[in-house]
């Protein structure tokens, strides 16, 4: 089993995120970067299904310099080796465009399954995992909460559906997954995992590896600006216990002023 | 009627086998468990020889921890423990009668029985009562009922009545027979001893000799990153092994299940069994093994439940360093890496930040003088006070700043400071911890006084990095600077009115830095309504954050209840502590506990209590 992980190089919630002046960009200098949250889970899985079925994880990403960092977390904590995704001119390019340079980095990895992380924290446009299993002619399924693969060619995948519901799906092997967050405790890069990095290979892809036509976006940002926060009034109905109860959980659950 | 007996040659062959065969087991089983402790790391310490004396004196002899706590249990022990004492010459000297060379003169024997007469009655109280306490009231903590130890009980009774009755004036066979009966009661005994708890009457005094004198006592985790394979396998596999005082205190145990008394978790109705799951659990895996590589055996659950409070290690009657969650997790961490999510969160935020909370600025730090090198302390903020996990304590970290320009004492922070890395140490993040520290030794390197109002920032800056280097700082608790500001009238304070003042010892700063009397000093000195919790001093109760528990989102039990239950059952009016964990964790804890009607709790560090009555 051959399985590639795309893993982002996000923002940290926790930092404090400035607008820059032209309101295009956030302001890097007070920014810590980490690994997409769902793209760890991502990875885990990953990880767990090369340990019951063998093969080997390759994990991808696509970005800065500074996103050397999340392949290095990856490969501490068991990738087999990694490709770096790179150039100045991928910046600013809008999810289809990157899925063009991602699908033609690995097309001819032949992975079995790509698994990716349900969104990104930054923008979350949950739509790439889905954009390569159309541009590799991969099956897809998304909001992944558990994976079984049943032979060579077949994976089934547990779906996450609206209220409460589940669903399994088979899938065809190549598959593309997406991963959604809490489906497995990742584990910690462990003190050999990170004295192995410095012996694993890392594959580099520029501009001049993918095709041109993916270079071109077709979004264009024209604002980056922190949601206005606006008076909200919700009336809550019932009996007084029904009414205390419901309080209680705004407080917990969406005011967060009780923990 | 005072006469010698006399011995045929088969009595004294049956008797010389007899010892043979006791004795031999004895030392066979003995030596059995010191070839173990023998394969551990390191090495028994020999230092400060006269201190160790003391203690053993203080320990074994006056039966100070066994005591102390429990005192009538610990009364009836001393009891026997002394009768034992006093019973060694009467041992010597039965056995030597028995080869006809008796060591005393019969009038001697007949003087000496004047002092072992009534020892040997204290002795038959103190053995009846432990039984009944052990059988009849059965404490919890005692553990499964051991048949061994009413065997220990019926032998020492008869051990008594037989020399009791020896005393009188027998027909010569009945002498015989009841000479005989205490002889094979004695060395049936030294047959049983080894195999049973009991070998803490003989491997605990060296035990308490060889205790290391500061706690906690693990083994440092030095991590070269240029390592070759083969050298970090090895150092790896170190990890798993205990050192010689860890596998002598395997073998030492007593059972009595003090630290389980002691335990915040176990108290809380956690898993975490300090006697079980430390030490216990350990003792047949390393008899089965006949090796020390166990310490992966550590139930991992209970491990992430410790506080690392150290009050076990510090209650143990036989000298045990009971506490082994740094064994555990390290080995979860850099071996296993099995790490609860929230924990790895932390060590993120650590990497990245060099703070727990992953904070890329601080309002605090922006407000507080800069160190310059005119200045004469580096006040080192901790996270805790620097990121406001508690906004409260702010103000506490303004009055301490008050206190210090009041006395005209300089001070500036560091603006590079990074955590000290307590909360990566005691989670077993030794890499983390290794990066942080080497951090802060180089922001500290020009520095000679460091004062700190968070305890695990002083005991990691003062004492847990120099198990890795030296340094070149002296670092203070902020409680002993205030308490010497007074103490030399740099400050002047009046009795204020704050009710009923208690004092909560935080573990660190009374086990860890043995600094119990300065914030007494602070505090007794702006009130005259003080009053101690019934656990406090080196014999505090934690208040549940510490050994990163602060940063756990959820525990099976309420450790961080049971402190903050007996601070208001204690009916205090203001509960004053010298951490900013304690307070973080009094200050959300006390309110919700309160009951109805009844007064709140003011909950103060010892900078707001001083500042608060300055003149």
């Amino acid at each position: 089993m051959k399985i590639c992980v795309l893993i982002k190089q996000v923002p940290d919630k926790d930092s404090s995120l400035n607008i820059s002046d032209d309101h295009l960009t956030l302001v890097e200098n007070n920014i810590t970067w980490v690994s997409n949250e769902s793209d760890n889970y991502a990875l885990e899985e990953a990880l767990l299904l090369k340990e019951k079925h063998g093969g080997e994880v390759i994990a991808c990403t696509l970005g800065k310099d500074s996103a050397r960092q999340v392949l290095k977390d990856a490969l501490a904590k068991g990738a087999d080796r990694g490709i770096f995704i790179s150039d100045s001119s991928f910046d600013n390019l809008d999810v289809l465009s990157l899925g063009k340079i991602i699908a033609s980095s690995l097309e001819k990895e032949n992975f079995d399954i790509i698994m990716s992380g349900l969104q990104s924290d930054d923008q979350g446009n949950s739509q790439l995992g889905l954009i390569l299993a159309e541009l590799l002619n991969m099956s897809h399924a998304t909001l992944g909460m558990g994976t079984e693969v049943v032979d060579d060619s077949t994976i089934k995948v547990k779906k996450e559906l609206e209220g409460g519901w589940f669903q399994w799906t088979k899938l065809s092997l190549p598959a593309s997954i997406s991963i959604q967050s809490g489906i497995n405790s990742p584990r910690y890069a462990t003190l050999k995992g990170i004295m192995m990095v410095k012996k694993k290979t890392v594959d580099e892809v520029t501009s001049g590896d993918v095709a041109a036509d993916a270079l071109e976006s077709n979004v264009t940002i024209n604002k980056i600006y922190v949601p206005d926060k606006t008076k909200e009034t919700q009336f809550i109905e019932g009996s007084p216990d029904e009414i205390s109860e419901k309080l209680v959980e705004l407080f917990r659950n969406d005011i967060k002023v009780l923990n | 009627m005072l006469i010698e007996h006399s011995f045929t040659i088969i009595e004294k062959i049956v008797l010389i086998s007899g010892i043979c065969i006791s004795l031999g087991s004895f030392c066979f089983e003995v030596w059995k468990r010191l070839r173990i402790v023998l394969k551990g790391t390191g090495s028994l310490p020999l230092d400060r020889i006269g201190e160790r004396l003391w203690r053993v004196f203080r320990e074994v002899f006056l039966q100070e921890k066994v005591i102390r706590g429990r005192l009538l249990p610990g009364l009836m022990h001393g009891f026997v423990f002394w009768g034992f004492l006093v019973f060694g010459l009467v041992t010597l000297d039965h056995f030597a009668i028995g080869f006809e060379f008796p060591l005393m003169s019969l009038e001697t024997r007949h003087l000496y029985s004047y002092v072992v007469i009534p020892f040997s009655i204290l002795v038959s109280i103190g053995i009846l009562y432990l039984a009944y306490r052990r059988f009849i009231t059965k404490p919890k903590i005692l553990g499964k009922l051991s048949p061994t130890s009413g065997l220990v009980a019926l032998f020492i009774l008869l051990l008594m009545a037989t020399y009791l009755l020896g005393e009188l004036e027998l027909q010569p066979l009945v002498w015989k027979i009841n000479w005989w009966l205490h002889t094979l009661l004695i060395l049936a005994f030294l047959i049983l001893v080894p195999r049973s708890k009991h070998l803490h009457l003989v491997l605990g005094p060296f035990n308490i000799f060889f205790k290391p004198f500061h706690q906690p006592h693990h083994t440092p985790v030095k991590i070269d990153m240029e390592a070759s394979e083969e050298e970090l396998d090895e150092m790896l596999s170190n990890l798993t092994k205990m050192t010689q005082n860890q596998a002598l205190d395997i073998f030492s145990c007593v059972e009595c299940g003090r630290c389980m008394d002691v335990c915040p978790a176990y108290r809380g109705g956690g898993i975490l069994n300090p006697k079980d799951h430390f030490i216990l659990d350990l003792r047949q895996p390393l008899l089965e093994t006949r090796d020390v590589d166990v310490l992966s055996q550590i139930n991992v659950e209970a491990g992430w439940e410790c506080t690392t409070c150290q009050a076990c290690s510090e209650v143990c009657p036989v000298g045990n360093q009971v506490e082994k969650s740094d064994e555990i997790r390290r080995l979860q961490v850099l071996v296993e890496g099995n790490v609860p999510q929230e924990y790895q969160k932390l060590f993120t935020n650590l990497q990245n930040t060099g703070n727990s909370e992953g904070a890329t600025s601080s309002s605090l730090v922006d407000r507080l003088p800069k160190f310059t090198p005119d200045m004469e302390y580096v006040f080192w903020l901790g996270c805790f006070a620097r990121y406001e996990l508690d906004p409260n304590f702010t103000k506490s970290v303004e009055n301490f700043t008050k206190i210090l320009d009041t006395a005209g004492v300089t001070y500036g922070i560091l603006e590079n400071e990074h955590c000290s890395g307590d909360p990566a140490n005691r989670l077993g993040d030794k890499l983390t911890y290794a990066m942080l520290r080497e951090h802060n030794m180089e922001q500290l390197e020009n520095s000679n006084k460091v004062v700190s109002m968070c305890p695990h920032c002083v005991l990691n800056l003062g004492k847990e990095y120099t198990k890795y280097g030296d340094i070149s700082y002296k670092v203070e608790h902020h409680s002993q600077l205030i308490g010497r500001l007074i103490e030399e009238g740099k400050i002047g304070v009046n009795i204020g009115d704050n009710g009923k003042v208690t004092y909560h010892d935080p573990c660190n700063l009374s086990r860890m830095l043995n600094i119990v009397d300065a914030p007494r000093t602070a505090i007794q000195s702006v009130t005259d309504n003080y009053f101690e919790l019934p656990e406090s001093g080196k014999n505090t109760l934690c208040c549940g954050a510490g050994g990163g528990l602060w940063w756990k989102k959820e525990t099976v039990g309420k450790t961080h209840l049971v402190r903050a239950e007996q601070v208001v059952e204690s009916e205090a009016d203001t509960l004053v502590t010298g951490c900013n964990f304690c307070y973080g964790m009094m200050n959300q804890g006390l309110d919700p506990l309160i009951p109805e009607g009844r007064p709140k709790i003011h909950v103060k560090d010892i900078s707001d209590i001083v500042a608060d009555n300055l003149q």
